[in-house]
């Protein structure tokens, strides 16, 4: 009874510190991390434009940095295909095999890979991570916990009109459910933190999704940066004519910068596409793709790897069976 | 000498209202440097388009190498002229420098070897091999220039087309792409740049075409469109504060009165003894 209520009290607690961490601005952690890396890079304009903000708040966004860190991640090298592939294989592994044991392993592992040998600072990899953690974990409470108006369950808790109980193998389904959706989101993560957009839509183009798709892909990809620099442009200049004083103010104002947004991307586009035909443009966007290699430590690494997922599940099996 | 371009009566209109470009007649010769000015909507940017085949033209001729530009062989003139814009983001359309730079190569459809070949090259050429896999928006602004040029250098044009090049760089980056100009002037390739810099184009170019109210009304060297008063005022051009300082001179007797116009500082030293 106390281990349960314990239990109860620890995840309701990491519940609110996680919820509270996802809400605070998470973001302008990002950008202060950034910061110092850019330095490494000499990224002149991110750099200025970085210090420009300073004093207001940030403007970057989840897709900035998570963007930012695929770019400087130390295992770019690494074959795009393999990479795609190998993440895909363990998310569809951990929840077929649906294993705690295996869901562990793969939790810290995609981790290892992520942080250790990609380089991206821990806290940076946790901060981006939090996200999925609050809607996994509000997903995964109501699997433990039942409402009822009689104390039930092994464990409850009396909350004048009704009772929250749960039980050991409640809790274990729940443990179990998000230790597996936590290991799928860090096997997929370990790939989008390594692998910048344009590699993986080229994955995409090389195990042939339709044409059109993969073109739209890489051209939404480029555009959302140049759209997003218009209106980070517009948003700042509207700010330093005082369209965000109030709040009436700032609705107009954002409403001005949104449509204005879109008979820019109007104009642009169609500078884009003059400069599209200019260079020969024929319907189909065409550019070079360099390989890059696959190393035997790749190779190596994933079938160890897999060898291990099921070493796991036997070891599992036999200790449940033996 | 046969020009590489002939340009017979060119019109185009964006709308019924108002024609954009009225009548332009221009030969291209092999090598020239030519500077187009113009204040804006004078129809340079249009004339660029037309010339590169983007837009067609509503009545006049293109010949390429004497042979006559239809629908057919619009792409031949895309192949022998490149286009480098003012603003770069609105040219780098790929995901990655070395995929931007081997978009126009590949639409050349070259054999691969070619196109990595070439890609190599101009990324050199332009100074920017280590930002090879970079993606555009961790460029500055200067940075993207240099790649916007490299996709043209990767063309290996007859003709590369600089629509106003200086626009938004900073001292340090106006100077290289001077120096690229010079590179490229030393290997003899054909370069129209378009330019609200009377200074550099009085300094740099050896002819000098002035674009108003979508015709040319001048087409001369340098010297002589800046030393004419009247085309200056009917485009609204500023002259070239070298042209003014050794105008001065001569009035006040301190240099000789010769028809020798200096471009540079250096220059005019020299003519000054």
């Amino acid at each position: 009874m106390q281990l349960g209520y314990f239990l109860f009290m620890l995840a309701l607690a990491l519940a609110v510190t996680i919820l509270i961490r996802g809400m605070s601005p998470l973001r302008a952690h990002a950008a202060e991390e950034g910061h110092d890396h850019e330095h490494e890079h000499e990224h002149d304009h991110e750099h200025d434009r970085k210090h420009k903000h300073k004093l207001g708040h940030s403007h970057d966004t989840g897709v900035f940095s998570i963007d930012y860190y695929a770019y400087i991640s130390a295992i770019r090298d690494w074959n795009p295909m393999f990479k795609v592939f190998f993440s895909l294989a363990v998310l569809i592994a951990v929840i077929a095999i649906n294993s705690l044991y295996v869901s562990l392993f793969v939790l810290i592992t995609m981790g290892f890979l992520t942080v250790v040998r990609g380089r991206i600072p821990l806290h940076q990899y946790i901060s981006t991570l939090t996200i999925p953690i609050v809607f996994v974990l509000v997903g995964s409470l109501t699997i433990a916990l039942s409402f009822a108006r009689q104390p039930l369950g092994q464990y409850n808790l009396h909350l004048g009109f009704f009772y929250i109980y749960t039980s050991d193998a409640d809790l274990l389904r729940m443990v179990n459910l998000m230790a597996k959706a936590m290991a799928a989101v860090s096997a997929l993560f370990m790939m989008t933190l390594s692998t910048p957009s344009g590699e993986i839509i080229s994955v995409m183009r090389k195990v042939h999704v339709p044409r059109l798709i993969v073109e739209l892909m890489n051209m939404i990809y480029r555009y959302i940066f140049v759209i997003m620099e218009t209106n980070r442009k517009m948003h700042d200049s509207a700010e330093s004519r005082l369209g965000y004083v109030d709040y009436r103010t700032s609705v107009k104002s954002f409403s001005g910068t949104a449509s204005n947004l879109l008979v820019v991307s109007l104009k642009k586009a169609n500078a884009y596409y003059d400069a599209l035909i200019s260079r020969g443009y024929n319907g189909e966007l065409l550019f070079l793709e360099r390989e890059k290699k696959m190393d035997r430590e790749q190779t190596v690494l994933g079938v160890v790897y897999f060898l291990c997922i099921v070493v796991l599940f036997a070891v599992q099996k036999a200790a449940l069976f033996g | 000498m046969e020009p590489i371009i002939r340009i017979r009566d060119l019109h185009y209109a964006y709308n019924e209202q108002k024609m954009a470009l009225n009548g332009i007649d221009l030969d291209i010769y092999e090598g020239e440097k030519i500077a187009v000015i113009g204040s804006n909507g004078a129809g340079k940017s249009t004339f660029f388009l037309n010339l590169n085949g983007v837009l067609s033209p509503e009545s006049g001729e293109i010949r390429y190498r004497d042979t006559l530009i239809t629908k057919k062989n619009l792409n031949d003139l895309r192949r022998a002229i490149g286009i480098v814009f003012q603003d770069a983001d609105n040219q780098i359309i790929a995901s990655t420098v070395e995929a931007e730079v081997s978009f126009g190569p590949m639409n050349m459809k070259l054999p691969l070897d070619e196109v990595r070949s070439r890609v190599d090259e101009a990324l050199a050429y332009m100074n920017i091999s280590t930002f090879r896999d970079r993606p555009p928006h961790y460029l500055s602004g200067g940075e993207k220039k240099r790649v916007s040029i490299a996709d043209i250098i990767a063309m290996k044009t007859d003709i590369i087309v600089f629509d106003e090049p200086t626009a938004a760089l900073d001292p340090l980056n106006a100077a290289m792409l001077e120096e690229v100009l010079n590179k490229l002037e030393a290997e003899g390739k054909t370069m129209l740049i378009s330019t609200h810099d009377v200074d550099f184009a009085y300094r740099w170019t050896n002819r000098a075409i002035v674009f108003c109210g979508g015709r040319i009304i001048a087409d001369d060297t340098p010297q002589n469109v800046f030393r004419n008063e009247d085309i200056l005022n009917r485009a609204s051009l500023k002259r070239p504060t070298m042209l003014d300082v050794y105008d001065i001179l001569r009035e006040k007797g301190l240099a000789p009165d010769l028809e020798v116009f200096p471009k540079t500082p250096a220059q005019l030293k020299a003519i000054l003894g």
